[in-house]
């Protein structure tokens, strides 16, 4: 019997081509689809997740901003964690991670860079539970100097070779030497805090490069802080406490504040981040999309397979008479269901194999069925099986109520009940089309206002070089070879202008300072705002085209700094100034320190352009992190470009033989910003088509039924003199009506989910009018052409056909 | 004359082979006349039938209607022709289910440019004739075959046809029903109607001023 049922139904398979092909690769493509977002959301959502994570806290600062303790930055005090497992026995142990600033690693006398580096706490491996490849996990962190790497670098140190006890140097320090204690294996982790090598925390006491650091007081805020409590402690209570402890000797109006390691990723969004995270609202989004997606194809498998049984009416009536009875029946549609889901099940799994190196390269990502647990896929895969079955039950069902006598008679009528159903399954599909349709406009089109807001500064054709040199401490001599440097950067012919910086619009939060404590000119003091300062040379803001909009940058005195600064507007409404003017050459005090406003510089982006301006104060130094370049006109073609890169390089190693080089395009890395959201964006569209598609395949299937029901009436209308106009009118205008109702419906949903989104942005588009209205005329063309096409051929068909009489 | 075929000729090739569904065939059709095509089941009478309705075109051979050349005018025009000047009774009487009596017999019309109050005037006016005033709003389903096909043929009369073809009208009714059918046919003709009827019965056809017996799709 099943083999028989196999026979018929591969048969109707093969005889009906172009209607399996539909339905096949219309299920195919909603199952690629939503495995492909739930690997990548599975992936997003697998973040820091490890044996025991779920007793690993991070403890950051809540600042006072406006008399409320808000989320100030993802950092704590280097006394932070000793002094917590000090005062809560909750907590059995704590790591610190104090990031290692342009590590660079020599070994062989060969430096190796592009390394991300921490100090970390000897209970590195009992709080994040890794075990380590080589080496003792109970000792490796114990003594200064010992270093463990992960397998990666030392597989580019040592190859294949044994790197235990062998020994490396770190550039800026050369009088020490380290030992390798361990090699970790941390390539399939999956975490937030990323970590190449770590040093012991133990080396901070007398290793040079922190010379100036190491004091354990509340004055040292740079240290990334996780906390492992006991298990079952109720950590939100823990955290009341830790929130309300204040330790001896703490006189900041801050307070302690835990949050679960596992949240990290997909919901902290902080400045000083260890790295950009992701986006749970992004997230949340993409996965709905992939349910929309997977439940549009099977709703079009249920409207092709119904509209389709008509042409089968005759064998089902057949069977019936013959005396099949309708369990048996459901039983044989029910086995061409499963057929054609498997093979549909086969082909999206072949093409998530064959996508998923694009998908990866589109999204930036790794992913791949191994490093997702197989055992997380288990409710999607059972979201698959269920949806599956019943999108194959109902075409079952439907196709085995047939009536025989009448089904014999040539007079098929399925109920208005189920054709209802089919027409709500259509509307329904037109409203996720016109959803999708307006979000993809509407992330275009912030995408856009953000590309094209001005940024108050020019990055075109900017370019920053920073590197480590090796060989030199930071002294006097070291300053005016840096000073030479920039000399004989701006004599070469290839480069308008060249300075220095700490930091550059397009750097987010990375070498700014955020402070606390603000004397205005007027003598009032601010305790409780956040702000942020850098140092520049003074032609820093003619290179970058920044405007003045009183006043002028740092007056130049023989020194290489002065206790000038410039103020953004944003710093000068801040302190409640309204002639601009007047504020130049008034005095603010912080750090101790009286300091001269020379200049208040209109607002410019800093940090992207999906956060706000900041209060921000540039102070007059000859800071050597950054050097910024501005490239002369001649170099706009590319070969021009290659050649002053080149000579720039050149000139750098002239100056300093014993160096890393990298530079960096500012206008690129400003908008790398917000890549995560042209990706989202990207991602958006695609998904978007894909919906489309099978939203038409789905639609092309119901015309087909339509028409095929409607055979005899369009005949005898056109008999009676109807013409083909009058027909298409008359076929069409109920898909119209439904993308209408679908329109309405759509409205409020889709403005509603990306009201949402954007306010995960500082500078927001519009959601115009047009573009609801652009969505809905694009849906009702997809919508008609679909439709005209079946339309067409029926309302052309000579009526003679369909009238012709038995 | 209201129609003249001249050596018409209908093939379908299939198979490489072409088989003839008329094979010439001359007529002329003058107003007035009430004709029945005759022949056995597969001889080509429904085809012919569709030929003179214009609903099927023919590969060989001259049609005149009224003063056009239907052989040589465009689709368009020849539509506009039989919209005018012809209306079709079918075996299956082929009205719409979803729409009532009323509704069937305003159908042609909405395709007539009629304004509303013309439309409404003749629908009674067809309807009074009838004597279906009081069916007016029922669905085909809820009449008898012999009243099914009174609604058939008037709808096919509502716009005032010169020519009437019915396909079978009586095939699927009984003798009664038929005769009643057939009565009325008579009627229309007295009244002026051309109709051309294709019948299996001898008695119907009698009814009729001239008989055309078809075989092979040729006139014998
Ligand atoms: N489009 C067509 N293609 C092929 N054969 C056709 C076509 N239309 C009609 N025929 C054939 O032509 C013959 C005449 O058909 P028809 O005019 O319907 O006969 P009748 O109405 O006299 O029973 C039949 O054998 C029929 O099968
Ligand atoms: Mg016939």
């Amino acid at each position: 019997m099943l083999n028989l049922f196999l026979k018929i139904a591969t048969r109707y398979l093969l005889k009906n081509k172009l209607y399996s092909f539909i339905n096949i690769f219309g299920l195919a493509i909603g199952i690629a689809s939503f495995v492909l977002i739930m690997l990548y959301v599975n992936y997003e959502k697998s973040y820091d997740k490890f044996d025991g994570s779920e007793n690993v806290y991070r403890v950051f600062m809540d600042y006072l901003e406006g008399g409320e303790y808000v989320p100030g930055d993802a950092n704590a005090y280097i006394v932070s964690g000793p002094t917590l497992k000090e005062e809560f026995p909750e907590i059995e142990s704590f790591v610190r991670f104090r990031r290692i600033r342009n590590l660079v690693v020599m070994h062989n006398n060969t430096p190796y860079d592009g390394i991300v580096g921490s100090l970390a706490d000897s209970e590195y491996f009992d709080v994040f539970d890794r075990g380590l490849v080589k080496g003792d996990q109970r000792t490796a962190l114990n003594e200064p100097y010992s270093v463990v790497l992960s397998t990666a670098i030392a597989q580019k140190l040592f190859g294949d070779g044994n790197p235990i006890g062998q020994s490396i140097k770190i550039a800026g320090d050369d009088s020490v030497t380290f030992t390798i204690t361990g090699v970790m294996d941390n390539s399939n982790r999956n975490t937030h805090i990323k970590n190449d090598l770590l040093v012991s925390f133990k080396t901070f006491h007398t290793w040079k490069i922190f010379e100036n650091d190491w004091k354990f007081t509340w004055n040292q805020n740079e240290y990334y802080t996780y906390i492992k409590v006991a298990p079952n402690t109720d950590a939100k209570l823990l955290n009341q406490k830790v929130m309300a402890f204040v330790p001896e000797g703490f006189e900041f109006k801050e307070k302690h504040h835990m949050e679960p390691i596992e949240d990290i990723h997909l919901h902290s969004n902080k400045p000083y981040e260890a790295e950009a995270n992701g986006s749970a609202s992004s997230v949340k989004l993409l996965a709905i999309i992939a349910f929309i997606t997977l439940v549009l194809s099977w709703i079009n498998y249920m409207n092709l397979s119904t509209s389709k049984s008509l042409e089968r009416a005759k064998e089902i009536g057949i069977r019936k008479v013959v005396g099949a009875r309708r369990p048996q029946l459901i039983w044989q549609f029910l086995l061409e269901s499963a057929l054609i889901n498997c093979i549909a099940i086969i082909l999206a799994i072949m093409a998530v194999y064959i996508l998923l190196p694009s998908f990866n390269r589109f999204i930036g990502q790794n992913l791949s069925f191994a490093t997702v647990p197989l055992k997380s896929l288990a409710p999607y895969f059972f979201i698959l099986i269920a949806g599956v079955s019943l999108a194959a039950f109902y075409p079952a069902f439907v196709l085995s109520k047939y009536n025989p006598t009448k089904v014999l008679k040539g007079k098929v009528q399925t109920s208005k009940n189920s054709l209802d159903f089919r027409k709500g399954l259509i509307v329904c599909q037109f409203i996720a089309t016109i959803v999708l349709l307006v979000g993809t406009f509407v992330a275009n089109k912030q995408i856009n206002y953000l590309k094209n807001r001005p940024i108050g500064a020019d990055l075109n054709q900017v370019i920053a070089l920073n590197g480590q040199v090796l060989d030199r401490a930071y002294d006097s001599i070291f300053y005016q070879d840096f000073d030479v440097l920039l000399e004989e950067m701006k004599r070469n012919p290839y480069i308008a202008d060249a300075t220095s910086a700490r930091t550059y619009p397009g750097d987010n939060f990375s070498n700014m300072n955020s402070n606390l404590g603000l004397t205005f000119p007027d003598g009032h003091t601010d305790e409780t705002h956040i702000w942020y300062n850098y140092g520049a040379r003074p032609d820093y803001f003619n290179l970058m085209g920044m405007n003045f909009v009183a006043g002028d940058t740092f007056l130049q005195t023989t020194e290489k700094r002065s206790n000038n600064v410039v103020v953004n507007e944003e710093m000068a409404r801040f302190m409640g100034i309204i002639d601009m003017d007047a504020l130049v050459g008034k005095t603010i005090k912080f750090w101790g320190q009286d300091w001269t406003v020379s200049g208040i510089v209109k607002d410019y982006n800093h940090l992207g352009m999906k956060s706000a301006v900041v209060p921000t104060i540039i102070r007059h130094d000859r800071n050597t992190q950054n050097v910024l370049i501005k490239l002369d006109e001649k170099a706009i073609t590319m070969t021009g470009v290659d050649k002053a890169l080149g000579k720039l390089e050149r000139i750098w190693h002239q100056v300093f033989p014993v160096s890393t080089y990298n530079y960096t395009f500012l206008d690129q890395k400003f908008e790398a910003l917000f890549n995560e959201d042209r990706k989202f964006a990207k991602a958006f569209q695609i998904f978007t088509l894909l919906a489309i598609l099978i939203a038409s395949l789905g639609l092309f299937g119901l015309t087909s039924y339509t028409c095929i029901q409607r055979k005899k009436e369009i005949g005898v209308r056109k008999v009676n003199g109807a013409t083909i106009t009058q027909i298409l009118q008359l076929l069409n205008q109920d898909f119209i009506k439904w993308v209408g109702l679908a329109f309405v419906v759509a409205i409020p949903i889709s403005w509603f989910a990306m009201h949402t989104w954007l306010e995960g942005f500082a500078y927001k588009t519009t959601i115009s009018w047009w573009v609801f209205a652009l969505a809905g005329f694009t849906a009702l063309a997809i919508a008609l052409l679909t439709v005209s096409w079946q339309s067409f051929k029926a309302a052309t068909t000579n009526p003679v056909e369909s009238l012709r009489d038995e | 004359m209201l129609l003249q075929l001249n050596n018409i000729f209908k093939w379908v090739n299939s198979g490489g082979q072409r088989i003839f569904l008329l094979k010439d065939i001359s007529l002329t059709v003058e107003e007035g006349e009430f004709i029945s095509v005759m022949g056995p089941s597969g001889s080509g009478k429904s085809t012919l039938l569709n030929v003179i309705g214009m609903l099927d075109g023919f590969d060989e051979g001259e049609y005149h209607f009224l003063d056009e050349s239907v052989h040589s005018i465009k689709e368009k025009h020849r539509a506009n022709l039989y919209k005018e000047y012809i209306g079709f009774v079918f075996q299956s009487y082929h009205l719409l289910d979803e729409l009532t009596v009323k509704e069937n017999l305003e159908m042609p019309l909405l395709y007539k440019k009629f304004k509303g109050s013309e439309r409404k005037a003749m629908v009674a006016d067809m309807l009074d004739r009838f004597n279906i005033v009081g069916k007016k709003d029922l669905f085909p389903a809820q009449l008898s075959g012999g009243q099914q096909q009174l609604v058939g043929i008037a709808r096919a009369l509502i716009s005032n046809p010169k020519l009437i073809l019915a396909d079978e009208p009586t095939g699927n009714l009984n003798s009664a029903q038929g005769e009643e059918i057939m009565g009325l046919f008579k009627q229309l003709n007295d009244e002026g109607v051309t109709i051309i009827q294709v019948t299996h019965s001898e008695k119907n056809a009698s009814h009729g001023s001239r008989i055309i017996n078809l075989l092979d799709g040729r006139m014998i």
